[in-house]
């Protein structure tokens, strides 16, 4: 009976991770295709040939545009891990007045779409003239409410009496923050930083709007480039781009996987 | 006491908010002034061998960018004046609102690539030099380009901008389908009626006779081969049009084409992707169907049957009048220095050489602006092996100069082309024809009032 179960278990597992890696797969073995195989609808290529993968580094500067996305994402990343964090522990820890009024004025920002505030934040990056930058790609997205929502209910179920005690030791309010706050929290941390650090990575359009040549551009806008509008696409050279691209999410992912779970559930049951 | 200091603080709140937005005001009033205040003292971007550095945006990507960067890179290896920089902004629709935002600026490029139906709005903006005052002064000798894409971007007697790639639609067909139905695969069908009883023939369990990729653009191609017109004011070429026309007679003919093919069965819908139509053809879902002229190669080169190429139908009771041609075209900005505008104008004339036109037409599939390039021993070669591509170009030249194929000119060509969109799914899913053109010409009006009011 038991062996029953577990076959079954295993069978539905099996058939769900299939469904859900399908189009992974695909991509893949489009990423060896010629254009003839692709249009007429064929899953397995004739010929592993490299081809494609030759093409996509020929036609694009892609390692520059991944070095650019791993900058920005690791900035963006960076950048809301310490914003949010400061936010959210004054939010907890310091009472000032109308605390809660600037709590809630704060996370009903998250009401406000990212589109309707893009022209405004672009607009202040053109004035600053950090077009082509970093610092324009990055630094609009530091102050997140989300961010800073997660946390405050992570930092709320610290105790009260960890923060008396540590102000009887001594510990100044940034010692406090650094030495006892920020590593009770390391699983929530842990969350909002791949959080971050994907949806930078999956950004299109900001990225788009901000540079106008190639000298900081991420691999999302190349992948765009490798698509035509009138002329027929060669999907086998996109493919093979997208896989070199989502190679090193997939690597964080398994590298990050054990952490990543722990926050994801630790949140839920709270 | 509390009450009253919580309110306090909300007033100081706002207080301060209005204060923030008065600032980001005055700032952007005061930037945009410095901006063009830069502009006067022209600046101009040099490299250090003294080339003036001008930047050309564009949104041509895959093959059309390889093509691009190549052409770009020749010319400037070909003198040692001028350097041009391509950049890549998106799709038509992308780079055209990242130019609002900036058209004026010194972020501005000297030369952007603006699509055909930008045309009206671009010229309305105020931020380009009209192409005609450097046709003038440099006495450029027009009639060597092909007239019948000039007449599209030529306003009031000026032309505004420098037609680049320039593409029409073209109807193809499956050579080893029309075989197989007994059809004389040389000839393909030519009205409507005639592409109707193909596509009942044609017509096998897993092959559907006739599909349309549902995109307004095919739509306005089929309204303008009847010599219909899309709005008044002769297409918004005379004035600004005021009213859509294209739910007149010749709208409805195109329209009830469609109805009669989806009723009997014999039309397949593929929705608004240019790839899945494709897929479909090559796949052999479909046996007829209409296309870009600039897609045409990449077609033959994958479909493992003959493919044919043919013009695009028109109704039993009218003459054919030919197509409207789609694409885009390059346009100058105003306000940059002088020297900027000189690096511009020289570069589209390199552009419009025939050598640079044949090799454009090649490897794009794009039709050559200067049909002198024709003459090209390559393009002859090319022919010779795919004589479809030059039925595209028989189709362009054979098309009569009128108001209907001249296209019709509107800022809120976008919109309505959604309109149209909508409308085709509609019939499809069997609303009256008439019915649905007049609601798409209904929403297509009030987006015009609103536009003209607002201009």
């Amino acid at each position: 009976m038991r062996v029953w179960k577990k076959l079954i278990l295993y069978f539905l597992l099996i058939v769900t991770s299939i469904i859900m890696f399908f189009p992974i797969i695909y991509a893949f073995m489009i990423s060896f295709m010629t254009g003839g195989e692709i249009l007429s609808g064929k899953l397995l290529p004739s010929t592993f040939s490299l081809d494609n993968y030759v093409k996509v580094f020929d036609r694009l500067p892609l390692f520059n545009y991944l070095i650019n996305s791993f900058v920005v994402s690791l900035g963006v990343m960076l950048g809301q891990l310490v914003v949010c964090s400061l936010a959210a522990y004054a939010f907890v820890f310091i009472s000032f007045k109308g605390r809660d009024f600037i709590f809630f004025l704060f996370i009903s920002t998250m009401m406000i779409p990212w589109e309707a505030t893009m022209i405004p934040n672009f607009f202040t990056i053109q004035k600053l003239d950090w077009i082509n930058t970093y610092q324009g790609m990055t630094l609009p997205f530091f102050a997140l409410a989300f961010g800073t929502f997660l946390l405050r209910q992570h930092f709320k179920t610290i105790p009260k009496e960890l923060h008396e005690a540590s102000q009887i030791a001594g510990l100044s309010k940034f010692g406090f923050f650094f030495r006892v706050v920020l590593p009770v929290s390391k699983t929530s941390l842990v969350t909002l930083g791949a959080y971050g650090f994907l949806t930078t990575w999956n950004m299109y359009l900001w990225p788009l709007l901000v540079t106008t040549n190639n000298s900081v551009r991420t691999v999302q806008i190349g992948l765009k480039q490798l698509q035509s509008q009138e002329v027929a696409t060669e999907w086998g050279v996109v493919m093979a781009g997208v896989i070199v691209v989502i190679i090193p999410t997939l690597l964080l992912l398994f590298l990050g996987q054990k952490q990543l779970q722990k926050g994801l559930t630790q949140g839920a049951l709270k | 006491m509390r009450k009253s200091s919580k309110f306090g603080f909300l007033a100081l709140l706002l207080l301060s908010l209005f204060a923030l937005v008065a600032c980001t005001n005055s700032d952007s009033s005061s930037s945009e002034k410095d901006g063009n205040e830069g502009k006067t003292e022209k600046e101009v971007v040099t490299t250090e061998e003294g080339k003036t550095v001008i930047s050309f945006w564009h949104a041509m990507s895959g093959a059309g960018q390889t093509s691009l960067d190549a052409i770009v890179a020749d010319f400037n290896a070909s003198q040692d004046k001028y350097e041009v920089q391509a950049e890549f902004q998106g799709s038509y629709e992308e780079s055209l609102t990242k130019l609002r935002s900036v058209g004026g600026t010194k972020d501005a490029p000297a030369i952007t690539q603006v699509f055909e139906v930008g045309t009206k709005y671009m010229i309305d903006s105020g931020f380009v030099e009209p192409i005609q005052n450097f046709i003038d002064k440099d006495k450029y000798d027009l009639s060597q380009l092909e007239e019948n894409i000039l007449n599209y971007y030529t306003v009031d007697d000026q032309l505004y901008s420098m037609p680049f790639n320039s593409s029409t639609p073209v109807m193809l067909y499956n050579k080893d389908a029309f075989k197989a139905a007994g059809l004389d695969p040389e000839k393909a069908p030519e009205t409507f009626s005639e592409v109707i009883d193909a596509a009942a023939k044609l017509k096998t369990d897993d092959m559907k006779g006739f599909s349309m990729l549902t995109y307004g653009w095919f739509f306005e191609e089929l309204v303008a081969t009847q010599g219909g017109l899309y709005v008044n004011e002769e297409n918004g070429r005379a004035g600004d049009a005021t009213e859509a026309t294209f739910n007149g007679p010749e709208g409805l003919n195109a329209f009830n084409f469609l109805d009669t093919m989806n009723k009997a069965g014999t039309f397949g819908n593929f929705g608004t992707n240019w790839d899945d139509i494709r897929a479909a053809f090559q796949s052999g879902k479909v046996a007829m169907y209409m296309d870009s002229s600039a897609g045409v190669k990449g077609i033959i080169d994958n479909a493992p049957f003959e493919v044919g190429a043919a013009y695009i139908p028109y109704a039993d009771e009218v003459k054919r009048n030919g197509v409207v041609i789609g694409g885009a075209s390059l346009w100058m900005s105003k306000g940059i220095a002088e020297a900027e505008q000189e690096a511009a104008w020289e570069f589209m004339k390199y552009l419009t050489t025939p050598e640079i036109q044949a090799r454009w037409h090649l490897e794009t599939g794009y039709f050559a602006i200067n049909p002198s390039a024709y003459e090209e021993q390559n393009v002859k070669d090319a022919w010779e092996v795919t004589p479809q591509l030059k039925v595209t170009v028989d189709q362009l030249q054979s098309t009569e100069p009128s108001i209907a194929t001249q296209g019709a000119l509107i800022s809120v060509f976008p919109e309505s082309r959604q309109q149209i969109v909508t409308a085709l799914e509609n019939l499809y899913q069997g609303m009256d024809a008439q019915e649905a053109l007049d609601a798409a010409a209904e929403g297509t009006n009030r987006a015009i009032e609103i536009a003209n009011k607002t201009k």
